[in-house]
């Protein structure tokens, strides 16, 4: 398979003096239309999703690993709700800068099942991600998921572009699911 | 529009029976993932869930149909959050129904606009069952 993603600058498109990059951290999600601006992540069990809007030339990414259910969850082995939530945020992100929703190209990447101590929580993030572009409609162009191996990727974000490399699974994050994060607990807020 | 689970509270019998009535819900959210999350939470707890996709769509359900309470997302295509509310306030119908706001936004900037416009809580996603459950249950008292 491909490292590659198929997507490759128009001709005459000049390329950008000065790359602005920022990591992508677990729980994040970030978009940009700057032709100058590269998203880098390194993922092991993680996934990351990976839009683009062609027309408006703007992009996101996000990062993420589906939670350990909190103790009221009553079914279901991971906590998906914390995931769609990071798939919301990346995807009402592009939507502020000018993005049409049906527009979207989705690339996946990571879902790597590492450890084998934490079974195959790296399937169950890329059976996630695949499950939530199908529902929402969002055509999946790419996807390099699961495995073995642990991945780099860099996304610049006003071209669509991305490359993904293997790299050795010491370099990823320690992917042990997460309790949801204190600021994302769904406190409710009455007038 | 999506049709109602026909045997709401199916799963859950003892949460169901204990209410004196079911609760009627109407999410409002042009996910369908997040739809689906909602609906499968609601149900398995009692409530029958009505389900629209945007903020024009459940305006002209709501025209010819009663809920107990109204969830809604803000950011949706031809009429987000904020223009439902407001346009539910200003009908006879629906001015004091229970409305939630069901959001990714954080900023208090928006949550006071959904306040002025006549939002009757907030709650930032990802949202948990049960406070949303205890929350339900209070508004519709």
């Amino acid at each position: 398979m491909s490292r590659h993603s198929p997507i490759r600058l128009p001709n005459g498109t000049p390329e950008p003096q000065t790359v602005v990059k920022t990591t992508v951290i677990q729980g994040q999600a970030h978009a940009s239309d700057d032709t100058r601006a590269e998203f880098n992540t390194i993922l092991g069990s993680c996934v990351a999703t990976c839009l683009f809007d062609p027309v408006a030339r703007i992009g996101g990414m996000n990062h993420f690993l589906l939670a350990e259910p909190p103790k009221s969850a009553r079914t279901g082995e991971f906590d998906s709700n914390y995931g769609l939530y990071l798939m919301e945020l990346l995807v009402n992100q592009m939507l502020q800068l000018g993005a049409i929703k049906s527009r979207l190209k989705g690339r996946l990447y990571g879902g790597a099942n590492i450890n084998a101590d934490l079974g195959a929580i790296g399937s169950a993030n890329a059976a996630f991600a695949r499950e939530f572009l199908t529902r929402e409609g969002i055509e999946k162009v790419f996807e390099d998921l699961e495995g073995s191996r642990a991945r780099r990727i860099q996304f610049r974000p006003a071209s669509g572009l991305v490359r993904c490399r293997e790299v050795a699974p010491v370099a990823a994050p320690t992917d042990k699911p997460l309790v949801r994060p204190q600021s994302a607990l769904g406190n409710v807020e009455l007038f | 529009m999506q049709p109602s689970n026909p045997s709401p509270g199916t799963t859950q019998p003892s949460l169901a029976i204990a209410d004196a009535r079911t609760v009627r819900v109407l999410t409002v959210d042009d996910s369908a993932s997040m739809r689906a999350l909602l609906r499968s939470a609601l149900s398995s707890r009692g409530f029958a869930v009505e389900q629209c996709e945007d903020g024009q769509e459940a305006l002209e359900w709501l025209a010819s149909h009663e809920v107990d309470v109204i969830i809604t997302d803000i950011n949706m295509p031809r009429l987000d959050g904020f223009g439902l509310i407001e346009k539910l306030r200003t009908s006879a119908l629906h001015a004091d129904r229970p409305i939630l706001v069901l959001t990714t936004e954080s900023s208090d900037e928006k949550k006071q606009r959904a306040r002025q416009a006549g939002a009757t809580g907030w709650i930032v996603k990802p949202f948990d069952a049960d406070k949303l459950t205890t929350a339900l249950r209070r508004v519709t008292h």
